[in-house]
């Protein structure tokens, strides 16, 4: 089976695709401008441009994924961004915890980046055309997002015991929250029967094994049996979100017919 | 004090393969790895680039500026200035069937839409 366009879609395929995508978009928008936070602020110049630049790909990749949402008949990408009410997001919690310290912003994209290449790997040999040459297209730069991240978490979890005790506190913090990227819906079976995106529980297996040998060669240790943290994906928030989306949606909402 | 900046790394940035890698500026980082991947959003995300070179600075060799009238001539060597020379136009623009062809695989190209 194979759906060369996304119009021809239909009934309940087509509703687990605009699922899969509110997640994903909604995933990046939120990733993106909590990582924003750290713009004039980073450790040194040279990570203060990368970061930045990588939350600047996070929110490019939302808005071709909102784009996709508008094409199957949802609202504008403005609209969808900056109109939604926090239970309207799709997002996990992972996206959306304050930046905390640099370890842990550090940590949280790492972990969210191998989640991520694992999902378009997957996408890209997908049954949904326009999403598979989307996924491809991205590909690119979460190759590079995922280089980044793992240079530095190899050297962060050796460098000084400073260093590594942040580390490990930033990942005992992260991974149960980066588990609930992969919280089990219902549209998984519909998506995995079509051939478009195999189930998360699946995808979930493919993370761990993929981001495990990095934080052991960096000498961290991942949680046992760490309860993943569930809701996000059903638009059950924390005041986190609430309160980010407050800022990053207030101009927009002083007067939202305005051209920008 | 001790300095706590990283090493200092010149950075060089090539636009095409086969073209030259060009010198775009400096960055700090703590090693050759690192130095890649923080010049890459330094040097690479304005521009083209296909290429990133990275080198410590403390192993480039330089001349001395107190020594810069070595490069003055004492006489007369318009002789080595090449730039006189008449050169046919195909030598810079290729024969008419390079550049036809030329054209032929920009067109393929604008086409396939990469």
């Amino acid at each position: 089976m194979a759906f060369d366009t996304l119009e021809s879609l239909k009934g309940i395929n087509r509703e687990a695709v605009i699922d899969l995508l509110y997640r994903m978009a909604d995933d990046e928008l939120i990733i993106g401008h909590r990582n924003s936070e750290w713009t004039g602020h980073g450790p040194i110049l040279e990570e203060d441009i990368a970061f930045s630049s990588m939350a600047q790909d996070e929110m490019g990749h939302a808005r071709a994924y909102y784009e996709l949402l508008h094409q199957l008949g949802e609202a504008e990408p403005d609209a969808l961004a900056f109109s939604r009410k926090p239970r309207q997001f799709r997002c996990c919690s992972l996206v959306y915890l304050p930046k905390g310290d640099w370890a842990f912003s550090l940590m949280r994209q790492f972990l969210y980046d191998s989640a991520e290449s694992v999902r378009l790997a997957a996408l890209s040999d997908g049954s949904l055309t326009p999403l598979a040459q989307l996924a491809l297209k991205l590909r690119g730069e979460e190759k590079y997002h995922l280089m980044h991240g793992r240079g530095l978490v190899l050297r962060l979890g050796s460098a000084t015991d400073e260093s590594r005790r942040r580390m490990q506190g930033a990942l005992d913090l992260a991974y149960p929250h980066a588990l609930g990227l992969f919280e089990p819906m219902e549209a998984d079976e519909p998506l995995a029967q079509a051939g478009i995106c195999p189930r998360e529980g699946e995808l979930r297996a493919q993370w761990e094994s993929a981001a495990a040998p990095t934080l052991s060669a960096a000498g961290l240790a991942v949680p046992d049996n760490a309860p993943p943290v569930h809701g996000g994906r059903v638009g059950r928030h924390s005041s986190a979100l609430t309160e980010l989306l407050a800022g990053m949606q207030l101009v927009y909402n002083i007067d939202p017919s305005a051209n920008w | 004090m001790t300095d706590t900046q990283w090493k200092i790394f010149e950075v060089f940035h090539q636009q095409a393969r086969g073209e030259a890698h060009v010198h775009a500026g400096a960055i700090h980082a703590p090693d050759a790895e690192m130095a890649l991947l923080l010049a890459k959003e330094q040097f690479a995300r304005r521009q083209a680039c296909v290429n990133l070179w990275v080198v410590p600075a403390e192993v480039i060799a330089a001349t001395k500026y107190e020594d810069d009238d070595m490069f003055l001539r004492g006489t007369d060597k318009s002789y080595r200035e090449s730039w006189g020379y008449k050169t046919p136009r195909t030598v810079h623009e290729g024969t008419k069937g390079q550049r036809n062809e030329a054209r032929w695989v920009e067109d393929r190209r604008q086409n396939s839409g990469t």
